[in-house]
């Protein structure tokens, strides 16, 4: 029984994937898929696979899934003994949810204006940066309140969620599309907390945080 | 009103809830970029967003409690100074102490941080700040520019509490970008203050104080939250149809070459510092601590560590002391002084006539015992009055949690110095107390095993230690330079009897030494400026380059394998075994 993933090594929603299975300490093989500029992500053998064409593909046992939202829900579910990566509980779950949507929409902005300057794709760079701004400012505030209320992670439960690992990687990757995290304390600080999770891997362009003070 | 980058108004750059230990804050003012850390001890940092070896921003480094950690190359900047403490491409080199990264003053009041240009003067608060007490709201960043912000403040409704709507507004500016609003109503009055941050051109945060805690805290910082953020959608509206002004373009000074590549050897520094006795105390048996602190209050200049300060004493030496502070801990440095009868009266003179508040001269840091930070293993091996430069170590090692381990040798109980330090390093610390003398060199063997790759070895303590570590690594295969030890004195009988010449290559001098005579003496007999301290070949002041001839080498400061290369020599009691020897000075 072997997990195979279809990865690209600069995509964050690949690395969704990564910082999961490192966290829940599944292991897992890769298979790299040149999304740039080899473009293989389009190609037959791939579509095939997805035929949206979109990164990433998880194979678990021959189970074929894609979507890294969706993957994220089935590997807390499938592996995380304590349920707490994935709540089920109906209020918490539909919480995730609201975030995993919500972590879409800054792959839509931040991501794009990433892939804009980085990989050259055509998106209108002044629109998905100021829609990525207009996300940060929703996330900072209920970060910052978060701050106040004893709530360290972006939904209620005292613990991390699948949320915070969807909404992680574009958030971190921000400044390679231009968009300063400068006028986002209380996510910068949500970030350090992120990279202190246990099992915490990084990758291109994420740098780890340090250790926490000793309490 | 047109913002300036030289402007050196105070104003506030971050509230101090934006900054918990071990993070980097990401701030702006007047165009300059800003990392803003609190150190573990609870000192804010304002700095210049910008490592001084490639640039890369601080803000995105890792605050290791002491110092901060440059993402990059793992630069390493003290707390306070910002001065360099180690650089991870040189592991075994104590970074040159100019090195230092721009500083910006600070200060931490009414729950926000303060900071202004260099050459700000003295901070002042706001009318009445002091009386107060002030609760701060959530900081708003505006893309607008910082005179279209503070103009609509003025025209704030603003209400204290969500009940005082009629309340009567009255806005008053104060100094540096800031409104007091006080509104009166039936019920009383209240007000809060508001600050605009002019981070850029075009960019500023509102950062307000409301008067008194209120009741229902959360609820009135939502409140506040969304009139600001109603404020601020109004004045983006009104910015975006005007013509963005131009970003403020900050002059910044140019990394030397030199910063951005070799860091230069630290030896020979003739400045003199004044310090004052804050503390002075039995730290053990017939050894007195003495805590050392700048007379202005500042903090004092980076050290390493196993860095020493030079001492000038009341009778007219000078004696060399290691400092046992851990990282980023610059307000003062602690030395152990031990009473020592044999001395030529330097322990004496410092214990038996300083007392607290007298001021004493000393040298700025120096650093010939500098310790790595890229091992596999270290092991500290101090012998009673040696834990001072040790204890220093140790203290760096366990703030960023790199392996260590620490044996500390005492005759007694009563000998251990700075306990509650060493407690405080838990289980790193073995203690042996009353080893007889011959057990000494089997419990180093048993302690330091056979080497293997990345294992260092650091022995601060009496000559027969010294000696008994030395050789017991040998013969376990340590090599010279994983075993690092530093002398306090020479206990070697200096043979002066020779007698030769010295051409001085720079100086275009050549001097005659005859015996009895020192090369250090003849050559200031002849004019030259030339430092050195201990004058008794163990603290590395006085090292001179070789440039033809044999040096006879009777330092203790130079190891085997430096001796060997004899391309440099410690002119205070080093001589020459041929007739002639030509020195770089």
């Amino acid at each position: 029984m072997t997990i195979i993933l279809y990865d690209f090594e600069l995509s964050g929603n690949c690395y969704k994937l990564r910082l999961l299975m490192s966290i829940l300490g599944v292991r897992y093989d890769i298979i790299p898929v040149d999304f740039y500029p080899g473009r293989q992500h389009k190609s037959d053998w791939f579509l095939k696979l997805n035929p949206l064409g979109q990164l990433p593909v998880l194979v678990d046992d021959g189970l074929v899934l894609r979507d890294s939202g969706a993957i994220l829900a089935y590997l807390a579910r499938k592996y995380d003994p304590s349920g707490l990566w994935f709540p089920t509980e109906p209020a918490q779950l539909s919480e995730v949810l609201q975030w995993h949507a919500f972590a879409d929409d800054i792959t839509a902005t931040a991501s794009a204006a990433r892939l804009a300057l980085g990989m050259f794709y055509d998106f209108d760079l002044p629109k998905v940066q100021a829609g990525a701004h207009r996300l940060f400012r929703l996330m900072d505030e209920h970060l910052w309140f978060g701050e106040r209320e004893g709530r360290d992670w972006l939904c209620a439960a005292p613990h991390p969620t699948t949320a915070d690992i969807a909404c992680f990687p574009y958030v971190m990757l921000s400044e390679e599309g231009g968009i300063s995290r400068m006028d986002y304390p209380a996510i910068r600080r949500w970030t350090d907390r992120v990279r202190r999770i246990p099992g915490f891997m990084v990758m291109s362009g994420i740098f780890p945080a340090g250790r926490a003070a000793a309490e | 009103m047109t913002l300036s980058t030289t402007d050196t108004t105070w104003y506030p750059v971050a509230s101090s809830t934006d900054l918990p230990l071990r993070h980097v804050f990401h701030g702006q003012l007047l165009g300059r970029e800003l990392a803003i850390w609190r150190a573990d001890d609870g000192n804010v940092n304002v700095w210049e967003n910008r490592c001084l070896h490639r640039g890369v921003r601080l803000s995105i480094g890792i605050n290791e409690g002491g110092e901060l950690k440059c993402q990059y190359h793992g630069w390493r900047y003290a707390n306070r100074s910002a001065g360099c403490t180690y650089i991870p491409a040189h592991p075994a080199d104590a970074p040159a102490r100019r090195i230092t990264n721009t500083t910006y003053p600070v200060v931490e009041a009414f729950g926000l941080v303060w900071s202004a240009n260099n050459g700000a003067g003295e901070f002042a608060p706001f009318a009445d700040a002091e009386a107060g007490d002030w609760f701060a709201l959530r900081p708003v960043p505006v893309n607008a520019p910082a005179d279209a912000v503070i103009e609509a403040l003025e025209q704030f409704a603003f209400a204290p509490a969500d009940d005082d709507f009629r309340a009567e507004t009255v806005a008053e500016r104060l100094p540096g970008l800031g409104i007091r609003m006080t509104a009166r109503s039936v019920k009383g009055s209240s007000s809060a203050v508001f600050f605009v941050q002019p981070v850029d051109a075009g960019r500023s945060v509102i950062r307000g104080l409301l008067e008194g805690t209120p009741e229902d805290a959360i609820e009135r910082l939502h409140d506040h939250n969304a009139t600001l953020t109603a404020l601020r959608d109004r004045l983006e509206r009104a910015a975006a149809r005007k013509p963005a002004p131009e970003p403020l373009t900050p002059s910044f000074e140019k990394v030397s070459v030199e910063l951005s590549t070799m860091p230069e050897i630290t030896i020979g520094s003739a400045l003199t510092l004044r310090a004052v006795v804050k503390r002075k105390w039995a730290t053990a048996a017939g050894i007195t601590a003495f805590e050392l602190a700048a007379l202005d209050g500042n903090h004092l200049p980076t050290f390493q560590p196993g860095a020493h300060i030079d001492v000038h004493l009341p009778n007219g030496l000078s004696r060399q002391y290691s400092i046992t502070n851990g990282p980023g801990e610059l307000l003062s440095y602690t030395i152990g002084v031990k009473r020592d009868l044999a001395s030529k009266g330097g322990s004496e003179a410092l214990i038996d006539s300083v007392r607290e508040g007298d001021v004493l001269a000393i040298s700025e840091p120096r650093n010939n015992f500098p310790l790595r930070r890229d091992t596999i293993r270290t092991v500290l091996i101090a012998g009673g009055i040696g834990i001072t430069p040790i204890l220093s170590m140790a203290r760096f090692l366990a703030k960023s949690n790199l392996p260590y381990e620490l044996h500390y040798i005492v005759r007694s109980q009563d000998q251990i110095a700075f306990r509650d330090q060493i407690d405080a390093l838990g289980a790193n610390v073995t203690l042996h107390i009353g080893l007889p003398r011959a057990a000494i060199a089997e419990t180093i063997s048993k302690t330091l095993g056979a080497h293997s790759f990345a294992q260092h070895v650091y022995i601060c303590g009496p000559g027969s230690l010294l000696e008994t570590v030395r050789s017991t690594a040998a013969d376990l295969g340590w090599p010279d330079e994983a075993v690092h030890y530093e002398y306090f004195r020479n206990d070697r009988v200096i043979d002066d009897s020779s007698a030769f010449e010295v051409e001085l290559a720079r100086s275009a001098m050549t001097l005659h030494i005859p015996s009895g005579k020192t090369i250090l003496e003849v050559m200031r007999e002849a004019g030259l400026q030339v430092s050195s301290s201990c004058e008794q070949g163990a603290c590395g002041t006085c090292l001179t380059g070789v440039m033809e001839g044999t040096p006879d080498h009777q330092d203790v400061y130079l190891n085997a394998s430096e001796k060997r290369a004899n391309n440099c020599i410690m002119t205070c009691v080093s001589r020459s075994l041929t007739p002639r020897l030509v020195l770089d000075i």
